[in-house]
């Protein structure tokens, strides 16, 4: 089967995102000024401006913010059905983050969601999103 | 920021004097270059100019024709003032925008616009973005998107169809006015790409579903050919071939909490179902002194029909989370209150990426256009609602 498309790890905002993620920890980014999360990282923090940011560690729980059920096939490393799902971090509700689950899953809004470590190869892992 | 009041002195300033098109199809068998050459030819013809005329180009930034390529290949032996607006779909409004502070800035007295693309036989629009074997690492942010098969277009806009469901309830059918009502505009629009074709709510309901909820029929075309129009002194154009049409305000923002990338990242924005166009509603309106009330007719970006939903309550057409009732109610067809995309859209028209909606919104407003809306006097044109959005109002000369 044709390979994933891997995640880059060596952009300077988001690289950590994914390293972390190699050892099995979730992380994103915290503002030490306004205390909320920012996502996309950046090392300004994109609700107050300030710069006094840092990476957290998050707890893997989260909410279903949305999702959507794919049934059209454009690459054949992603064999259809499958559903994107879109995670709000519980102590950071301003991170929303992606993951994919294999098949036509049934989800509710505002469920409680688990990150769970896909190991995709050539050293990649990506944190991945089921219902808790 | 300016103040709205400052920009009075700025209304009506400035006329779309020409209009040009190629046909639209599904392969034009030639490239994008001639196809741009042959768009804005076109205008320049319609406007009653010459190539001599053009002293301004302006190019949308994902166009594949450069204003180099362009200027080259027609010859244009006057210009002095280039410009280039992004992103893609969400900027042709900004780009004629461009032009007309060009213009009032003195930096040029007529303007080409224009934007031509191999849509389908080329670059197919609908297609996986980027599918390399490496996501990420120049500002795209794509390593946290098509990594986990966040692929295309139609998933992006699905996640905020299924979040406007989850909010208001919005139905299979209420997505489907949208479409359903473009294409009977473009049924009687005879270069539409999907005239002949006519759909019933039952065909679209049957059509086979892309990504929930989103089916074949919430998504645009995908389309070969080149649109361009020509900006100019509003006193100048009274001078040229055909009526001007007023430019009477133009504006542009960006989406609250942002960030780099294109449409993938904006369902992690502060508020994915009011993106930058709630922003610009609010700079257009108080630039134009007019509001949602008193426009006519609209061409509203339909890169897709959750893309209408969104702007319909954007630019205060019906309550927050009440587009869908609001197009169910045949609201946007041409009898009803808000008769929008009359000749088809990106949905059955023909997508030229949204220059196509200022081509048609000029064509209104000379009382030229096949779904001709009567008395007709103002004309909201929308771009693309993801990321640094666009709109205009165009008026009627006097």
């Amino acid at each position: 089967m044709t390979q994933k498309i891997l995640p880059v790890d060596f952009d300077r905002d988001t690289g950590p995102f994914f390293t972390a993620a190699r050892d099995h920890r979730l992380v994103y980014r915290h503002c030490r000024d306004c205390g909320r999360g920012i996502h996309i990282p950046s090392q300004t923090c994109k609700h107050c401006g300030s710069l006094e940011t840092e990476w957290r560690e998050a707890s893997g729980r989260g909410q279903l913010f949305s999702w959507t059920v794919t049934r059209n096939p454009t690459h054949p490393a992603y064999p259809v059905p499958y559903t994107i799902v879109v995670v709000s971090l519980e102590e950071a509700p301003d991170v929303r983050l992606i993951g994919r689950i294999d098949g036509a899953a049934e989800l509710e809004a505002g469920q409680p969601m688990q990150v769970w470590f896909d190991d995709v190869g050539e050293g990649v892992v990506l944190p991945q999103w089921r219902p808790a | 920021m300016s103040a709205a009041s400052d920009y009075a002195q700025y209304r009506n300033r400035c006329a779309i004097a020409g209009i040009g098109r190629t046909e639209f199809s599904k392969d034009s068998g030639r490239s994008e270059l001639t196809l741009a050459c042959e768009a804005a030819r076109s205008a320049i013809a319609d406007a009653g100019l010459s190539l001599a005329d053009i002293d301004g180009v302006v190019r949308c930034d994902m166009d594949h024709v450069t204003q180099g390529a362009l200027i080259g290949a027609l010859g244009l032996a006057n210009v002095g003032f280039v410009g280039e607006v992004g992103i893609g779909g969400s900027a042709p409004s900004a780009m004629v925008g461009m032009a007309v502070a060009a213009i009032l800035s003195g930096q040029a007295d007529t303007v080409l616009v224009y934007r031509a693309l191999n849509g389908r036989s080329e670059s197919r629009f609908g297609a996986a973005i980027a599918p390399r074997s490496h996501a990420g690492g120049q500002g795209n942010y794509d390593e946290f998107f098509t990594p986990f098969g966040l692929l295309t277009a139609p998933q992006s806009f699905a996640l905020l169809a299924q979040r406007h469901v989850v909010e208001y309830g919005t139905t299979a059918e209420q997505f489907g006015a949208v479409a359903v009502t473009c294409r009977e505009h473009a049924n009687r629009t005879p270069h539409a790409q999907m005239h002949g074709k006519p759909m019933t709510m039952d065909d679209y309901l049957a059509s086979r579903v892309i990504s929930t909820p989103l089916r074949l029929f919430d998504c645009c075309l995908e389309t070969d050919g080149a649109a361009a129009v020509i900006v100019t002194s509003a006193e100048r154009a009274r001078d040229l071939a055909r009526p001007p049409v007023l430019i009477r305000a133009t504006a542009q923002a960006p989406a609250s909490g942002m960030s780099g990338g294109m449409m993938f990242p904006s369902i992690t924005w502060n508020d994915p179902l009011r993106l930058s166009p709630g922003k610009v509603a609010e700079l257009l309106w108080a630039r134009a002194g007019i509001g949602p009330e008193d426009i006519d007719v609209a061409q509203i970006y339909d890169c897709f029909t959750i893309s209408v939903l969104l702007q319909l309550e954007d630019y205060g057409f019906c309550p927050r989370g009440e587009s869908g009732p609001f197009a169910a109610s045949g609201a946007l067809r041409a009898d009803g209150a808000l008769p929008m995309n009359t000749d088809g859209g990106n949905m059955s028209g023909g997508y030229i990426h949204g220059l196509n909606h200022v081509v048609e919104g000029v064509r209104q407003l000379r009382g030229t256009a096949d779904v001709q809306i009567d008395g007709a006097n103002t004309c909201l044109v929308t771009s693309g609602p993801i990321g640094i959005s666009s709109a205009m109002v165009l008026e009627k000369a006097a």
